[in-house]
């Protein structure tokens, strides 16, 4: 199978190809974007967050990944509402906590749920907008471009890129011990039992590539300059300059006015 | 001077590890076409990254000897000299992308960004390699989608265009079917005649379509240096490498008795043919 | 013993990857899956270690049909053994990794040591038994890798490319595994691209192409017709090519060959 892309080649990794508004928005300007945005969640009232959250799904929808959005969403949030509905709702005692006999609901309660939930779909949506229309490949040509040291350029984009090869290997495993005999479907004591089985491989493979990733970089001088030469760097257009100026000056004066109020 | 010198170096991986090299002697000319032959365990690959610069590393030092490019220490050399003095291309392409890449063409360029090279200068040098290793219809594939083959062809190209003198090839093909090894073996043996290749591998077939000077290595030591011919009579060649199939039956023949005592094996697969087609022809005649 | 009958599959949402595949081997057998690449036989492996369940038709291994079966009670009736041992080893020491597939069989503590000690010694590890795993060489781990599948005694053994990073050492070291398991018994299906190895071992070949079975052949019928071998993409051993220009029968193994050449020279001379 080595050099074969496997059959679920390009699963993980989140980017869905396309050439929409926002995937041709250099990736930098969309990166202070989201900075700014998730900042300004937290100073919005709720109202404001689902209309983040509208706005971020539509953009989503338009730039082709609207069944990612939607399978994400619903893999995430529900298990999360659930969970804030029975501990908001049902189990904190509050003031205004109604007894219906079997179970006891509290409207203060339930909007509080509310509150955090449009909240953290507000955050996931624009993450997920960032991520589904920006190739890490792509980020690190523009990190690169403007100056940034490979370094920290490479601690940016490395984990959204190594994320496929990594999940690959995972499934690897778990087939490789499956197969000599390790029950991964039984009680939650044998699963427990298993762990030591999936975990040491990864971790003792992950820890060797990276030894091998850091003379393979070395080999090619990755980090001997304190910047990089880039062909074909992603278009920065004036606008999206003066946009990233602007949201960066907002981002603090923001913050600083709502401590103040 | 010689582009690689290594002396009397004895290495293992920690203190209390086995010794993997013990007591390399070995000098590599520029231009020379050699292979490192050796089996499983016999040192190879370890000798394979001294020769190209990745050992020594910190807490991976010689327990004694040396290994000199152009005279002086890997230790001394910065890694932007080391990028465009020697490179190296190991079994498993996937594993030598830089990982930053989009596509093909991108790996490629990678290093030579690295470098600080003007971009009229980085794409003459990807022209050279992209003909060099016919890539050019892939240059906009995810390197990942790639072949093996294709993929192998890549991490070459994207060691030709540091423009290194040397290139250390570890069983480069040693994952492939036979169709995707001859077109790569024919690939490599286009490359340029002034790159040095040392060549480390356990297969025959790929030395003796690269090289023209067979060292032979087994537990760390080197027991044979000389001509392709020299090391394919050497005994323990059959046993480590194992011969061409009509070179075995030959020597079965042989060791049966009815093998003329005065002719010596031939050396070469098609030498021994050769004997069999001259001998069934006398007996029909 | 492993029965394949009508099988189909295809990935989620994906065209066909096999077509209505048909085969069945017995014990004794040592069945070499050939092919390019693409062609299938990874997939197909994975069906017969039932980390894949068909979407057309069934698969049976020793009786029980994969459909229905948990993986890890299918590896007690076919064991694997994959290309990178890194993917499965965990244990700190070669007896410990051995140790893992007999210590999950419902077998009595003795006959476990029993069994590990075994595998150990056919494949070479005893020595190396306290060391750990990832401190030996590749080829040594793929006999770690060979010897935890040996320890649980299945009466399938499927290998993938095991004979890919051997010196000859190692392959005459596999091979005669290979055998000893064939003369007790074991059903062998082996995915390989080496044909030499091919043509010394196996006693069937079955090639696949763009998804089907385009032939299932004793290794000498295959090898002989070009139609077959052109259409699995694979090359005849070079000792059977010279076999035929010699006018000899044809030899798919260099111990055959001797054997006709010497048979031929001893005749008295009246060949015409």
């Amino acid at each position: 199978m080595i050099g074969q892309p496997g059959p679920h080649a390009g699963k993980s990794l989140l980017y869905v190809p396309g050439d929409s508004f926002i995937h041709r928005l250099n990736p930098l300007t969309k990166l202070v974007g989201l900075l700014w945005l998730a900042a300004t969640t937290f100073m919005l009232p709720p109202e404001g967050m689902a209309a983040i959250f509208v706005a971020a799904l539509a953009f989503g929808v338009i730039a082709g990944a609207g069944r990612a959005f939607v399978r994400r969403l619903l893999f995430t949030l529900l298990p999360f509402a659930i969970a804030l509905f029975v501990i908001h709702g049902l189990l904190i005692e509050r003031a205004d906590t109604i007894d219906y006999g079997l179970f006891s609901l509290s409207a203060d309660g339930l909007g509080y749920m509310g509150r955090i939930l449009v909240r953290v779909a507000a955050l996931l949506t624009v993450s997920m907008l960032f991520v589904t229309t920006t190739h890490p490949a792509i980020l690190l040509k523009a990190l690169d471009s403007h100056g940034v040291p490979p370094g920290i350029a490479y601690l940016i984009s490395s984990p959204l890129l190594l994320l496929e090869p990594f999940s690959t290997r995972a499934r690897a495993i778990r087939d490789a011990q499956q197969a000599r005999g390790l029950d991964l479907n039984g009680s939650w004591r044998a699963r427990a039992k298993a762990f030591p089985a999936l975990l040491i491989p990864l971790v003792t493979l992950a820890l060797s590539d990276l030894d091998h990733r850091a003379s393979v970089l070395d080999g090619r001088a990755f980090r001997a300059r304190p910047f990089r030469v880039v062909l074909d760097a992603p278009e920065d257009r004036p606008y999206e300059r003066w946009l990233r100026r602007t949201l960066l000056v907002a981002l603090p004066l923001q913050i600083g006015l709502a401590a103040w109020l | 001077m010689a582009l690689i010198d290594i002396d009397n170096l004895v290495f293992s991986y920690g203190p209390k590890a086995p010794r993997v090299l013990d007591g390399v002697s070995l000098s590599i000319e520029r231009g020379e076409r050699i292979a490192i032959m050796g089996g499983n365990g016999s040192g190879k690959t370890t000798l394979a990254q001294w020769i190209a610069g990745w050992l020594p590393r910190p807490g991976m030092e010689a327990t004694t000897g040396h290994v000199h490019a152009k005279d002086r220490p890997w230790q001394d050399w910065t890694a932007l000299e080391r990028a465009q003095t020697v490179q190296f291309v190991g079994q498993i392409p996937m594993q030598q992308f830089s990982g930053f890449a989009f596509t093909v063409f991108d790996e490629m360029v990678f290093g030579p960004g690295n470098l600080g090279l003007e971009p009229d200068e980085i794409r003459r040098r990807a022209e050279t390699v992209i003909d060099l290793c016919n890539m050019r219809h892939l240059l906009d594939r995810d390197p990942f989608t790639l072949s093996g083959g294709e993929q192998q062809r890549l991490s070459i190209a994207s060691a030709l265009i540091m423009q290194p003198e040397a290139l250390v090839l570890d069983e480069p093909t040693g994952n492939f079917d036979p169709e995707s090894r001859d077109a790569l073996l024919g690939q490599i043996s286009l490359l340029p005649r002034d790159l040095t290749i040392i060549l480390c591998d356990m297969a025959l077939k790929p030395a003796l379509a690269i090289a023209e000077r067979f060292v032979l290595l087994d537990e760390g030591r080197i027991i044979a240096d000389g001509a392709p011919d020299e090391i394919l009579d050497h005994p323990l060649t059959a046993e480590i490498f194992g011969l061409p199939a009509v070179m075995e039956a030959a020597g079965l023949i042989r060791d049966a008795g009815h093998w003329p005592t005065s002719a010596k094996l031939p050396m070469t697969p098609s030498a021994v043919v050769e004997h069999f087609v001259r001998r069934a022809h006398d007996a029909q005649g | 013993m492993l029965k394949v009958e009508g099988v189909g599959f295809h990935y989620v949402a994906g065209t066909e990857v096999l077509r209505d595949l048909s085969f069945s081997a017995s014990a004794g057998d040592i069945v070499a899956l050939v092919g390019r690449n693409g062609a299938g036989k990874s997939t197909l492996l994975r069906l017969l270690n039932g980390l894949l369940k068909p979407t057309r038709g069934t698969v049976t291994i020793d009786g029980n049909v994969t459909a229905e079966t948990p993986v890890h009670l299918i590896s007690r009736s076919i064991g694997t053994v994959f290309q990178s041992p890194e993917q499965q080893i965990f244990n700190a020491t070669v007896r410990d990794e051995v140790m893992f597939g007999p210590r999950n069989l419902p077998i009595t503590a003795e006959e476990r040591e029993t069994r590990v000690r075994e595998a150990l010694e056919r494949t070479r590890l005893t020595d190396q038994s306290a060391v750990h795993p990832l401190d030996l060489d590749q080829a040594k781990r793929r006999f770690v890798a060979l010897a935890s599948v040996l320890a649980t005694r299945p009466p399938a053994l499927l290998l993938d490319e095991p004979q890919r990073g051997l010196d000859a050492r190692g392959r005459l070291l596999l091979e005669r595994i290979v055998l000893e398991e064939q003369a007790k018994g074991c059903c062998v299906v082996i995915v390989c691209h080496d044909m030499e190895f091919v043509a010394r071992l196996a006693t069937r070949v079955i090639a696949l192409s763009d998804g089907e079975i385009s032939a299932d052949r004793p290794p000498a019928e295959f090898f002989l017709d070009a139609k077959l071998t052109a259409g699995a993409s694979v090359e005849a051993p070079d000792i059977l090519r010279v076999s035929q220009q010699l006018g000899l029968p044809p030899c798919l193994t260099p111990a055959a060959f001797a054997e006709a050449w010497v048979a031929r020279s001893s005749e008295p001379a009246n060949r015409t």
